[in-house]
């Protein structure tokens, strides 16, 4: 029978820990959990019907649900909703092949949690606020007092635009820059994507010891009234989803 | 998962999620190739390619006219080029059909070339 | 807090917790062959991103995802 495999725990010595864990949750379509083990990680698996497996947001929910429940206990690595292995017998090799790297990518994650960070602009806001600062310059063009012919001026046109994306650039490098400085002095292991959308500045991804919560806080706080025209939203703690670098075979 | 687990906030929560669901609608935009509409897609992708070497080759040039480097007269030149581009660009999206919407791509951590 | 708050909160905590569970995580390649009935993750009438819409279009159409 095939298996959903939730996530990859780290239980040491400890399996009997893991076992009474596992007694008090449900999988997926209140199935039992149990775990397929190799000397120190074990794989936390429960049987599955490929035929009867329902893929709904509901249920990816409820998988997060244990992997989450699991973390609390175990130092772990998420593994993606919608992973079925064949049999307990493929599941230990798979264990057995990506063992030295899993053991890496535990102890990476061990004793931490990550938090999400997203920081939106009003990006209209924005473009006007440098609009103004930039219009106080000098002009820069058109200043011979030459009669210029339309593609010249077509491209002064583009020249403007050109340096205010460039400067609208700068202003929200520098502010990234001044976000992952203040993220680095917690002594953190972070990710970002820059302006995934005209309006997010940063999606940025924390992993941090799980006694630091209350400095990441402040951080955020201290860096919201730094930029009070921005929106901050922190989330956490998860599992550490974004920091395993692993691709199993 | 009833459990809430924003630590932090600022903002009114409407414009955060609101800001959410379009992170998460991003690839949205994503290019359907079929059978049925083949004409159509191989258009988009094609000029979605054109349309970001034509932005690249004006960012470049931007970038050496600002050096200053350019005589008045190579100036006329690529301004020439460049507003000619755009308006064979603009002639090509009408012909197909096609918005700066449909042509915009993603480019991760780069975000949006357009 | 009024319920709009907690829903909202909700809606951003689950958002944030399906970007994860369907785009991140360890993948399994190789032994993955599942065949699912219709999927709808629709959360605020928007797709969600890309991957995971993929990721739900395989693990539907009973591919093997594979390297």
């Amino acid at each position: 029978m095939e298996m959903m495999i939730y996530s990859i725990v780290s239980v040491k010595k400890n399996t009997k820990k893991l076992d009474a864990l596992l007694a008090g949750i449900k999988g997926l379509s209140n199935t039992d959990l149990y775990v397929v083990t190799l000397d120190e990680i074990a794989a936390v698996v429960s049987d599955v019907n490929r035929a009867d497996l329902i893929v709904d947001k509901s249920s990816a929910i409820e998988y997060a649900g244990v992997i989450e429940t699991l973390a609390q206990q175990f130092t772990l690595l998420p593994v993606r909703y919608g992973s079925v292995m064949e049999s307990t017998d493929t599941t230990k090799k798979m264990l057995e092949r990506n063992y030295n790297e899993i053991q890496c990518n535990l102890l990476k994650v061990e004793n931490k949690v990550e938090y999400g960070l997203k920081v939106f602009c009003d990006s209209e806001k924005l473009k006007t606020e440098l609009k103004d600062k930039s219009e106080t310059e000098p002009a820069i063009e058109l200043e011979q007092g030459i009669e210029k012919s339309i593609y010249s001026k077509y491209l002064y046109k583009k020249l403007k635009e050109h340096r205010f994306e460039e400067s609208l650039l700068a202003h929200i490098d520098a502010i990234i820059q001044n976000i992952t400085t203040h993220l680095a002095q917690l002594n953190s292991i972070h990710r970002f994507k820059k302006m995934v959308t005209e309006t997010t500045i940063i999606d940025v991804v924390i992993l941090l010891k799980k006694n630091e919560k209350e400095g990441l806080i402040q951080a955020v706080k201290e860096l919201q009234i730094q930029y009070t025209g921005l929106k901050f939203v922190l989330t956490g703690q998860w599992p550490p989803y974004n920091f395993v670098d692993i691709t199993i075979k | 998962m009833s459990e809430n687990k924003i630590l932090f906030n600022t903002g009114s929560l409407d414009e955060i999620s609101e800001e959410m669901a379009k992170l998460a609608s991003k690839e949205e935009s994503r290019l359907e190739l079929s059978p049925e509409n083949a004409d159509s897609g191989l258009a988009k992708l094609v000029l979605t390619i054109v349309e970001l070497i034509r932005k690249l080759v004006e960012k470049q040039a931007m970038r050496r006219v600002d050096g200053g480097s350019l005589t008045e007269e190579e100036i006329e030149r690529l301004g020439e080029t460049l507003m000619k581009l755009e308006m064979k660009m603009e002639e090509l999206k009408k012909h197909f059909n096609l918005t700066d919407r449909d042509l915009n791509i993603n480019l991760g951590p780069l975000g949006n070339l357009m | 807090m009024n319920n709009n708050v907690i829903d909202r909160s909700k809606d951003i905590t689950i958002l944030e917790l399906l970007d994860r569970v369907l785009n991140k995580g360890v993948i399994l390649t190789g032994d993955i062959v599942i065949s699912v009935a219709d999927i709808d993750l629709v959360y605020l009438g928007v797709k969600l991103m890309l991957s995971s819409v993929e990721t739900m279009e395989q693990l539907k159409s009973g591919r093997s995802i594979s390297t």
